[in-house]
């Protein structure tokens, strides 16, 4: 059985926030502007980004509420009955509580009754394996339509006070992604038969390294390595946050593998599929930074496997990285601003730098 | 299976550039199991000392001092239809055939004593990449041998920067104690273009990418047994 993706939406809270407005919001952590921001947006080419959180950091919606509205953006595009649904699979790589699942919270955000129910729980990739596996519900007969959710609320782990009460020590790795990360959520519905324009889903393929590779970003682990120490490690919370073991963190100097294993899964999936880059009409990647996808280039050209630059879509730059919400975000902007034809390719890739899980996808556009 | 290429490299022939993406994904995966290795594990997540720096230093001596003659023996294979091919793998034996120098230098200076490096074995990683390299080297025109290059080449124009940073950020001894590791970085660069036009040159069939690539897996593995050997006791 085939499964189409026939309908996408996409949900970005407030204000487009320009560069000079991030630490606004943020806060200036010990009242000082940051040194290392100008370096970093440089680097990762960002111009604009939402937050779901104000100034005065407040929460003006939750990360379900988020959710809801890509969903509701997605269902309605299409005049979707909610009480059909059979199945919802979300993600995210921090939920509003830590218990229960993300899922449940975004099922009662949305009043969908009797639903299967799947949340997937990682960083980027965690949308594609909530993908993929409401891409195989569907494809195995086991449902007729399902609605895949991704939405992050990031913002809240970047306010000033967190990094405040982690103390006075410099942490780059800990403050590298206050300028990568934003808010937003996209949502995409799966069906069993194509409606009037629809992308058919050919294949979804994962790669995990995480064997091979120390943890590249994690909320959890203290400032310094202490033989696996985590956050519920401490007696209270307090101490936890005040040993760093509550900020989100990224080991920089992993990042390169990124590049390369994202590279090497590409080839993989191209050898696998017998494609060839000519036969690859969009490439919608989510790489986190605009320096990545220099990185990524020269690989493929040195493979001769260069899909021609122009046919990479991004909207890196003006919406933000939005996590595991980027792709779906993508595609609904995507699908609704570029042109495209029948019997066009797109291939999707997230490779993820938390322990490095790469996945990729294969879609075909496909009409009634 | 090999995807088809549409844009070749440093002008790489079709034949060169389907070899040049399988090497790569050699490679990639090589990467992935030397992140498994325990010293470089080690060394990866901070836990290296110069205990660790010593005794890898020890192993890798009699592998590189080793490396000066498959290479030797790789060119005197190559009979009069590859006279260009012999010239340029003897340059190549010469700029590496002393590098072993520096190795000992970097060992001396992290408090090793040069009586333990010279009479240190060969350990069983070391033997067998050895041994496979001479065997592959004594054949006629022993073309699969740019994949050996490709494998230990990249390994100074890849690794060794990161790796002698890393060491040096947790082996702080005042004085320069990876210069082995850095000469490699620094001039691997310019080896790999010669290896491009050695492909080129060398890789004219699908027979001959297969045989390129497996030999390119073997030595992967077998350098990777060698690093894991550094932490096995050898004695029975």
């Amino acid at each position: 059985m085939s499964v189409y993706i026939n309908s996408t939406g996409h949900y970005l809270p407030g204000p487009p926030i320009d560069n000079d407005n991030i630490e606004r919001i943020l806060g200036l952590v010990h009242n000082k502007p940051s040194r290392l921001k100008n370096r970093i947006l440089k680097s990762n080419g960002i111009k604009t980004r939402h937050y779901a959180i104000d100034a005065d950091h407040n929460t003006l919606e939750s990360n379900a509420q988020l959710a809801t509205k890509a969903a509701n953006e997605c269902l309605d595009a299409v005049g979707f009955r909610r009480n059909r649904l059979g199945l919802l699979s979300a993600a995210t790589s921090q939920g509003d509580f830590v218990l229960p699942g993300f899922g449940s919270m975004v099922q009662a955000e949305l009043g969908l009754p009797d639903v299967e129910l799947h949340t997937s729980h990682g960083i980027c990739s965690s949308s594609m394996m909530a993908l993929k596996h409401a891409y195989l519900s569907v494809k195995a007969g086991e449902q007729d339509s399902a609605l895949v959710v991704a939405s992050e609320l990031a913002s809240r782990l970047f306010k000033a006070s967190r990094y405040e009460a982690a103390g006075d020590v410099p942490d780059f790795n800990a403050e590298f992604l206050r300028w990568m990360l934003s808010d937003g959520a996209g949502a995409l519905l799966l069906e069993n038969a194509p409606r009037k324009t629809s992308l058919r889903i050919d294949w979804i393929q994962g790669f995990s390294h995480a064997d091979a590779f120390p943890v590249c970003m994690t909320v959890g682990h203290p400032r310094e390595s202490q033989n696996g120490k985590s956050w519920q490690d401490y007696p209270t919370y307090a101490e936890a946050e005040a040993d760093g073991a509550l900020l989100i963190r990224q080991d920089v100097r992993l990042l390169e593998h990124v590049v390369k294993l994202g590279v090497d899964g590409f080839l993989r999936v191209m050898g696998k599929h017998q494609l060839s880059p000519s036969s690859i009409d969009h490439v919608l990647c989510h790489y986190s930074s605009d320096h990545f996808r220099g990185r990524i280039f020269d690989m493929l050209n040195a493979a001769g496997m260069m899909v021609p630059e122009e046919r990479w879509y991004t909207n890196l730059y003006e919406r933000g990285n939005t996590g595991c919400a980027s792709l779906f975000i993508m595609l609904d902007e995507f699908l609704h601003t570029q042109t495209y034809d029948e019997g066009d390719t797109i291939l999707c890739m997230v490779p993820e730098s938390g322990r490095f899980n790469n996945v990729y996808m294969h879609l075909t556009v496909v009409t009634e | 299976m090999t995807a088809q290429p549409t844009q070749p490299t440093h002008d790489l022939t079709a034949n060169s550039q389907r070899c040049l993406q399988q090497l790569m994904r050699v490679w990639f995966d090589f990467e992935r199991r030397l992140s498994r290795v325990p010293i470089l594990q080690r060394l990866e997540r901070g836990q290296f000392n110069v205990d660790d720096y010593r005794n890898l230093l020890l192993h890798l001596r009699q592998q590189v001092i080793e490396g000066g003659r498959w290479i030797s023996r790789c060119a005197s294979s190559f009979d009069r239809d590859y006279l260009d091919v012999r010239s340029e793998v003897i340059k190549h034996a010469r700029d590496e055939h002393q590098d072993y120098q520096m190795l000992e230098q970097d060992y001396q200076r992290v408090g090793g004593d040069l009586d333990t490096l010279h009479t240190q074995e060969a350990n069983l990683g070391t033997d067998a990449l050895h041994a496979f390299l001479m065997h592959r080297a004594s054949l006629p025109n022993p073309v699969d041998l740019i994949g050996a290059m490709w494998m230990i080449e990249g390994l100074g124009q890849k690794m060794a920067a990161s790796w002698a940073e890393r060491i040096d950020a947790a082996v702080n001894t005042g004085t320069p104690c990876t210069q082995f590791m850095r000469y490699h970085a620094d001039n691997d660069d310019d080896h790999m273009a010669k290896l491009y036009a050695l492909l080129n040159r060398t890789c004219q069939s699908e027979q001959d990418i297969q045989r390129i690539v497996k030999t390119a897996r073997v030595v992967g593995r077998l350098y990777a047994m060698q690093l894991e050997e550094v932490d096995y006791d050898d004695s029975l």
